[in-house]
């Protein structure tokens, strides 16, 4: 009698100090016992697996039906209308609230939500992390005594907040006072996810405006005026002009005859004074497809772009060109095999005097550019061009542009 | 077989040759079998590894380089005692380059401004390490190589924010170019002593991404090993090169990646390396030129510190 009242108690022990305890002590005499015990109160679950994946027990008869592998995610995808905006994820959020009066199982659900956020496009709304802060219970984790003050109190749940200031720092929102109110009610002032939150009012602010190139969150989607961006981005020089020289045709016009228009945006810098000059050298114009990444938009801001610059022997490098980079094939370009292949060992650097991105990297776009600032800048006709074939797509077949396509034409054969 | 260990035993000769980080592993004893471990490595570029040696030594092992590979059947000369002499010879002259050099005091005192790396040849890259997310599992890519003309070093490859599947990791994501360490005669770690320039200053052609700058203290302390002090360098993108001019009061302390509550300023006569991260979470390729990195002195930059202490997070700092 005494075995099994040890045994009885070895049970409870290992319970109490929950799955690495359990796995030790559980033994072979015990695992014969009836697992029908009632479970303890601070009996995790975890402990409970663990001793069941040591007792190979038959399994049980399920009388509950089949659950989602994750617990209430059954809550996400009871939008009636199927959307995902921040009006559902509220419902969610309200339903959970309802769904039970105590709360249970509320960390998990605001793990479960912190994940869910980047499908309802919502990481960004400080509203909706104010309203998943306020699923937590009130009061219940404030420590009350020295002792809880000094050990961390409600440890998973301190944890969770932290969960969600981290996920607003990751995402750059700035908490508020509500925020402030709210953890100083959930989990009193000398907590943890209260540390986090001084020090993101402290760091935040510092950070916020350091850049002297920003770029907005959200960019234009329509790529001329995304390239304007690019364009205006990447020139120091204000007063230079953007000059949209073609624009492309709606996708509806565009029929198997016409040739499928790609846009051009060029910006020329001091054409006037430059042209003045004599230029002892040919001008080159080397062409490289780039992937003009402006810090958060990489995947956007894709296109073509050709830089001119006079061939000097100076050794104040300026430009350096062409850039060894891809172009994506979202927007019409080529896709490079390597950065290797866009070595070109002729080019050396000069001044700037104009650059453009265009939608397509061909020897028509190129010729057309060039045109076009033949237009404003009529001493271009007589300065030689050399351009560098490097990124370039195979000409199409030169049609109007007979003079400058044969000068490119000749180049590449030059160069290649 | 025979002739694979032949063709082993003149690779182990140009290993011994070629690594001058391995010179003191014959004393050392413990690090003895990683030494002979490297055989199996392919050869080293021999033109790369002979060109840091000077004198008599360089024409000695080309010459034996070139009969390994050729012949392969010809002994080559095998000599522990002549390896370690060499070594230790190598280290002695070396060691009185560094004493009998120098410059005058007042070039010294009286220096403005100073270039402590830039980028003209193969020999520069050898002075840095890249390293990407590849190392925890992850899908980024980095390489370093000279750009165009030897004017530049290029950093490029492709960023990728994927999280590696082991289980743990959440968040992945980064590319970083770090300087090594300074060695002195007998393997001996440098430091770089600029405590007379207060602003980094350097020469760079970027995408538009921004980069963070590490600088990390000399410190013997092992404990101590993931502190550094960082900011942040913001490209412009496009085709001119930008002169970016940081001080270095603005670098903030940060340990394993958390900014520490408590600053304090980058102590500058210590500094032991000079690193790049690029981790701005956006998936795509990205470049980086740089020509080259100095340090100067601002003399109308009089801020000391950037960061005061938050009477909040460390009461008993601020009274």
């Amino acid at each position: 009698m005494s075995w099994v009242q040890a045994t009885l108690l070895a049970r409870g022990l290992c319970r109490a100090w929950g799955g690495s305890c359990g796995a030790a002590l559980t033994g072979t005499s015990i695992s014969q016992l009836p697992c029908q015990l009632p479970r303890g109160l601070h009996c995790s679950a975890a402990a409970y697996s663990s001793e069941q994946s040591l007792v190979p027990s038959p399994p049980e008869p399920r009388q509950r039906p089949t659950k989602a592998l994750v617990p209430f995610e059954d809550l996400f995808g009871q939008a009636p209308s199927g959307e995902r905006d921040k009006a559902s994820f509220l419902q969610a959020v309200q339903k959970f609230g309802e769904h039970s009066v105590r709360k249970r199982g509320h960390v998990d659900f605001i793990y479960l939500a912190l994940r869910k956020m980047r499908e309802y496009g919502v990481e960004r709304d400080l509203a909706v992390y104010n309203q998943l802060l306020n699923i937590f219970p009130k009061e219940v984790f404030r420590p009350r005594s020295i002792i809880q003050r000094i050990f961390v109190h409600y440890p998973r749940q301190q944890e969770c907040g932290i969960a969600v200031l981290e996920q607003m720092e990751n995402h750059g929102v700035m908490p508020n006072k509500e925020t402030e109110f709210l953890l100083i009610e959930i989990f009193g002032r000398k907590s943890y996810p209260m540390l986090k939150l001084v020090r993101l009012k402290l760091w935040f602010p510092r950070f916020m405006n350091i850049n002297p190139f920003p770029v907005p969150r959200d960019l234009p989607q329509d790529p001329v005026e995304l390239a304007m961006f690019g364009l205006r981005h990447m020139e120091p020089d204000l007063s230079a002009r953007v000059t949209i020289y073609q624009v492309p045709l709606p996708k509806d016009s565009t029929g198997a005859a016409d040739p499928p228009q790609p846009h051009i945006v060029g910006k020329s810098v001091g054409m006037g004074a430059a042209t003045s000059l004599t230029w002892p050298r040919p001008c080159q114009v080397p062409a490289g497809p780039r992937l003009g990444s402006l810090g958060l938009c990489a995947k956007s801001l894709a296109g073509h772009r050709a830089c001119m610059s006079p061939h000097q022997e100076s050794r104040v490098p300026i430009s350096r060109l062409p850039w060894p980079a891809t172009v994506q094939p979202g927007l019409g370009g080529v896709r490079r095999a390597s950065w290797q292949n866009t070595e070109d060992p002729g080019v050396e650097e000069g001044p700037v005097f104009a650059m453009c991105m265009a939608g397509a990297h061909d020897q028509a776009t190129l010729a057309k550019w060039i045109q076009g600032l033949q237009e404003t800048n009529p001493t271009l006709a007589q300065i030689p061009l050399q351009t560098s074939s490097a990124g370039l797509e195979e000409p199409p077949l030169p049609e109007d542009h007979q003079e400058e396509d044969d000068n490119l034409q000749r180049q590449q054969q030059g160069q290649s | 077989m025979a002739l694979v260990h032949k063709l082993l035993r003149g690779t182990y000769i140009l290993r011994k040759f070629s690594k001058p980080a391995s010179a003191l592993y014959p004393f050392l004893g413990i690090r003895f079998a990683e030494y002979s471990s490297s055989l199996q490595k392919p050869l080293a570029s021999p033109g790369k590894a002979s060109s840091q040696r000077e004198g008599d030594l360089q024409g000695d092992h080309q010459k034996e380089v070139a009969l390994d590979i050729t012949s392969p059947e010809e002994k080559p000369d095998v000599s522990f005692d002549k390896a370690i002499r060499d070594e230790a010879m190598y280290h002695f002259r070396h060691l009185k380059d560094e004493i009998v050099e120098g410059r005058p005091l007042h070039d010294v005192l009286l220096e403005q401004a100073k270039v402590v790396w830039q980028f003209r040849g193969k020999e520069d890259l050898d002075k840095w390490t890249v390293t990407s997310d590849k190392t925890i599992g992850g899908r980024s890519e980095v390489f370093l190589k000279m750009g165009k003309n030897n004017q530049s070093a290029l950093l490029y490859g492709t960023l990728s924010c994927e999280a590696p599947q082991d289980g743990e990791s959440t968040r992945s994501g980064y590319c970083a170019m770090i300087s090594r360490i300074p060695r002195s005669a007998f393997e001996r770690k440098m430091s770089y002593d600029w405590s007379q320039f207060n602003t980094l200053y350097l020469r760079v052609h970027g995408d538009g991404r921004p980069w963070m700058v590490n600088i990390k203290e000399d410190i013997d302390f092992f404990q101590r090993r993931n502190q550094m002090y960082s900011y942040f360098m913001f490209t412009r993108g496009g085709p001119y090169w930008q002169e970016v001019k940081i001080p270095f009061s603005k670098f903030f302390f940060s340990n394993r990646g958390r900014i520490r509550d408590v600053q304090h300023e980058l102590p500058l006569d210590k500094i032991s390396s000079i690193g790049f991260t690029l981790a701005d979470k956006v998936d795509g390729p990205f470049f980086l030129e740089i020509d080259f990195i100095g340090v100067f002195t601002d003399p109308a930059h009089t801020e000391e510190f950037a960061y005061e202490n938050s009477p909040e997070l460390n009461p008993r700092l601020v009274k």
